[in-house]
């Protein structure tokens, strides 16, 4: 029996059954299965909270959710009955202590799509913030956003946008931003336009267990400082878990580590709005780090990501102009400790730099096959036409600041600390990305495990530590 | 209770191609001659709720016959250069309890003392081409000076007129009006949930406190001429409550140096201003339209390091050749905040100017283009010595 007609079977009225019975052919004809809206685990309500305070909102009460969110005090439980809350306004929460619970991300959605008001889905700036078991669907920019907040739990959620792949989908679906002590756990974030979980300008962060799939960056680390990603499922993105800086951020990121995670078949087509950072993406990435330091890429199995499966990449590819990397020394936010940045005055720091990262114990399968050759760096370009013979090499530095030569270990440095003598599991080239952009001929570096002069096995500083939320 | 003869907007638009003019935002609107709210305001600064209805205050009387007539120590106000938000107009006005006053603050919003309130009204008229006739008052936002700091309190006026309940939820409203030019508008209004109110008035004293602020309350923007009507007549309006003893401190308003009149360009556009005077112009808009984010202080301005306030002097943190952060679509397809000379290639022109939803700046209030300010900031733009910023 086919699954439609098992769903009707169970869902169907009497009238349904019959005319299953009637026509087995025509289940193409059948209405959409009816989602079941009995919760699959225990239901919440405001007898089971741990905060002061607790509302409990009725199936579907738009107006009865606004209204509890633009008026309870701080330290609230605001419970959601299975349903779907269609807004037509942001939801937008600014105490303290608010924690926002469904009855599961396939039995309470708060839906905008039909919101005309801009804005994002749920807006959040407050300590101790808590969204728990529902789904974010269709918002106008993010999905949920939480700014400026310090200890943050994302917890079995779903951002999400309706339409796969389409360009005027919101920008980011999970969305924690310079925010500290930040926990995403056992969620999807879905056809973002952007990054589909994304955590910038943060602090202390875990990011576990969660599948990112449809967007065009899975799952960014931005501007951050200690964060632990592990156990998440990045598939079918433009590019599958990235790590970067941006120029001018006051937050320089560092201790990143990226570790056990599936990365697999990130080969969808980018739709990321021209001029964004993400819209570079070469479709088929699997994860690249850029501007970043102190970085572990570890254990991770890469499969079918059809560029590349890691590229370890120089801010200034994307930023060349080094003025617009000079961050002032006095604003810079977090620990600069140990990082050794490149002085561009006596004020000013650069934080452009790929450097001191270790890559070992991946798995690298069926990737680099097929590279890009439409993203707008042309970096795709760079590694099929360097690539000699095919695929591309599992991991490619581009060696942006190094020496470089095509074949004597001798004549190429390692100033950056590029670490890939772990990484037996796959191959590693270099490339003159300067040289090659301009006349494309010169053959990548290629060695052979350990791959000498980058053979490193260690961080400078030592490992990246666990990070240990409060 | 003070009493104040009608100032009719029609005198005010005929009163000087510099104060007013046929723009539809006038100087003053209709002023009640006789206020009869019953007795003197009533802020109650320690009730655990506001009041469920504004009328309670006793801050002002709305006829749509007639206008506004406000009650003794409120006393009405405008700006230089005002936020746009769908071409609403707007009449505010300030309360001070008797027996205090503000204080004077050269560049920052005046410190003003608990049980203080500011009143904006929004309204709209069915034809800003007779923008007294038939207007329409949609919401009343108070800023309640309590102890423990401002408390945003949003209304919302009733169908009749009559008087506005508090609405903490807000709400999305189509309102239809014609323009300035004789063509059908519909805005999709926001009437700002509670909570968004922080969007405009949040600043941060240090990176870990937040505190509500105000924004309008400045004196570069009340540096102008008001038409107060009766026997008071035309003043400037630091210098009335320096005399009403609603401000202290305050030097005589000539030595102060007020942020640019927009009237002018509302009514006239800014194909006859000199370039000197577009960078002027063009800087308080962005001060009044966008720097109570784009600010250092603010969380926004801090998350991107885009920074529009008026006193910033840094080319990057202005936008010139900045990338943005995290825009998503609101690059519209570009790379640089300011491209000098070319505002087509400048995401700021195009944020400020596209009405497509989740890339419109500002983030919240505008859904309908300002066609004026989006014409002045073409021209500051198209203005600078051109730059192509790209090196790539």
């Amino acid at each position: 029996m086919k699954l439609t007609q098992l769903t009707s079977l169970i869902f169907g009225l009497g009238a349904g059954l019959a005319a299953c019975g009637d026509n087995g052919d025509n289940s193409a004809d059948a209405p959409p299965p009816t989602p079941d809206a009995t919760p699959t685990f225990a239901t919440i309500d405001c007898t089971k909270v741990t905060t002061a305070h607790c509302q409990q909102i009725a199936s579907g009460d738009a107006a009865a959710l606004q209204l509890a969110a633009n008026s309870i005090s701080d330290d609230t439980t605001i419970i959601l009955d299975a349903g779907v809350y269609k807004m037509t306004n942001s939801l937008t929460l600014r105490n303290d202590g608010v924690h926002l619970i469904g009855q599961g991300l396939e039995q309470t959605t708060i839906d905008f799509g039909d919101a005309t008001a801009q804005g994002n889905g749920v807006d959040v700036i407050g300590d101790g913030f808590l969204v728990q078991d529902l789904t974010v669907r269709d918002s106008k920019k993010d999905g949920i956003r939480v700014e400026d907040s310090v200890g943050v739990v994302f917890r079995r959620i779903r951002a999400t946008w309706t339409t796969a792949g389409s360009t005027s989908n919101g920008a980011y679906g999970i969305y924690p931003v310079k925010s500290s002590n930040v926990l995403v756990e056992n969620s999807r974030a879905e056809n973002a336009s952007d990054a589909g979980l994304y955590v910038g300008q943060c602090q202390h962060v875990i990011v576990r267990n969660n599948v990112v799939t449809g967007n065009v960056a899975g799952l960014e680390i931005e501007n951050t400082q200690y964060a632990d990603v592990y156990g998440n499922t990045a598939e079918n993105n433009t590019g599958g878990i990235v790590v970067f800086d941006l120029p001018g951020n006051l937050v320089v990121g560092r201790d990143i580590r990226v570790h056990d995670n599936m990365i697999r078949n990130n080969n969808h087509v980018n739709f990321g709005t021209p001029g964004t950072t993400v819209a570079s993406i070469p479709v088929g990435t699997g994860t690249f780090a850029m501007a970043s330091r102190r970085v572990e890429i570890t254990n991770n199995t890469y499969l079918n990501n059809d560029t590349v499966d890691i590229a370890v990449i120089s801010g200034l590819a994307i930023e060349p102009t080094l003025a617009s990397w000079a961050i002032e020394t006095s604003k810079i936010i977090g620990n600069l400790d140990g990082l050794n940045l490149q002085p561009a005055d006596l004020t000013h720091v650069m934080n452009f730099r790929g450097e001191n990262i270790v890559i070992a114990g991946n798995t690298h399968t069926g990737s680099g096959t097929k590279p890009d050759f439409n993203d707008p760096l042309h970096l795709g370009l760079l590694l099929r036409a360097g690539s000699t013979p095919a695929p591309v090499d599992s991991v490619v530095y581009d060696a942006i600041e190094e020496d470089f030569d095509s074949t004597n270990p001798l004549l190429n440095s390692n100033k950056h600390h590029i670490c890939v003598a772990g990484n037996t599991g796959g191959t590693f080239g270099s490339l003159d990305l300067i040289e090659q952009s301009q006349t494309n001929q010169v053959p990548f570096f290629r060695p052979a495990a350990p791959f000498t002069p980058y053979d490193c096995t260690e961080l400078i500083g030592g490992p990246v530590a666990e990070v240990v939320l409060p | 209770m003070r009493c104040l003869s009608p100032a009719l907007i029609v005198a005010a638009l005929m009163s000087s191609a510099a104060c007013g003019g046929n723009d539809g935002t006038p100087d003053s609107p209709p002023i009640m001659p006789d206020a009869d709210l019953g007795g003197p305001v009533v802020v109650d600064v320690t009730a655990s709720q506001p009041p469920l209805m504004l009328s309670s205050y006793r801050l002002f009387r709305w006829d749509p016959d007639v206008g506004f007539a406000f009650n003794d120590r409120v006393v009405p106000y405008d700006l230089n250069t005002a936020l746009f938000s769908d071409y609403a107009l707007k009449q505010r006005a300030i309360y001070v309890p008797p027996g205090t006053s503000a204080t004077y603050d050269a560049n920052e919003s005046f410190e003003l003392p608990v049980g203080s309130v500011l009143v904006k009204n929004f309204y709209f008229p069915l034809d800003f081409r007779s923008p007294d006739k038939f207007p329409k008052l949609i919401e009343t936002r108070l800023m309640v000076r309590y102890p423990d700091g401002w408390h945003p309190l949003p209304y919302t006026w009733d169908a009749f007129q009559k008087d506005a309940v508090f609405n903490p939820s807000g709400e999305v409203r189509p309102i239809s009006f014609i323009d300035a030019a004789g063509a059908m508008q519909t805005s999709t209004y926001l009437i700002p949930q509670r909570n968004q109110c922080e969007a405009c008035h949040v600043k941060q004293t240090n990176t870990s406190q937040m505190t509500m602020t105000l924004v309008g309350v400045k004196a570069r923007h009340l540096n102008r001429i008001y038409d107060y009507g009766g026997s008071t007549g035309k003043k400037n309006q630091l210098d009335h409550l320096t005399e009403l003893g609603m401000l202290s401190g305050a030097p005589a308003s000539a030595q102060i140096t007020p942020a640019y009149d927009f009237r002018p360009i509302e009514a006239n556009g800014v194909a006859a201003l000199p370039p000197a005077e577009i960078e002027t112009a063009a800087r308080a808009y962005l001060d009044i339209n966008c720097a109570h984010c784009h600010n250092p202080l603010a969380i926004q301005g801090d998350t991107t390091q885009l920074f529009l306030n008026h006193d910033n002097t840094d080319p990057g943190h202005l936008g010139v050749c900045k990338r943005p952060g995290s825009a998503g679509m609101g690059t519209g397809g570009f790379t640089f905040d300011i491209v000098p000379g070319n505002p087509e290639m400048s995401i700021l022109y195009f944020r400020a100017h596209t009405t497509m939803v989740g890339s419109m700046m500002p983030l919240l209030g505008r859904s309908l283009r300002h066609e004026r300010g989006g014409e002045l900031l073409h021209a500051w733009i198209a203005g600078m010595p051109a730059n192509p910023c790209a090196t790539q």
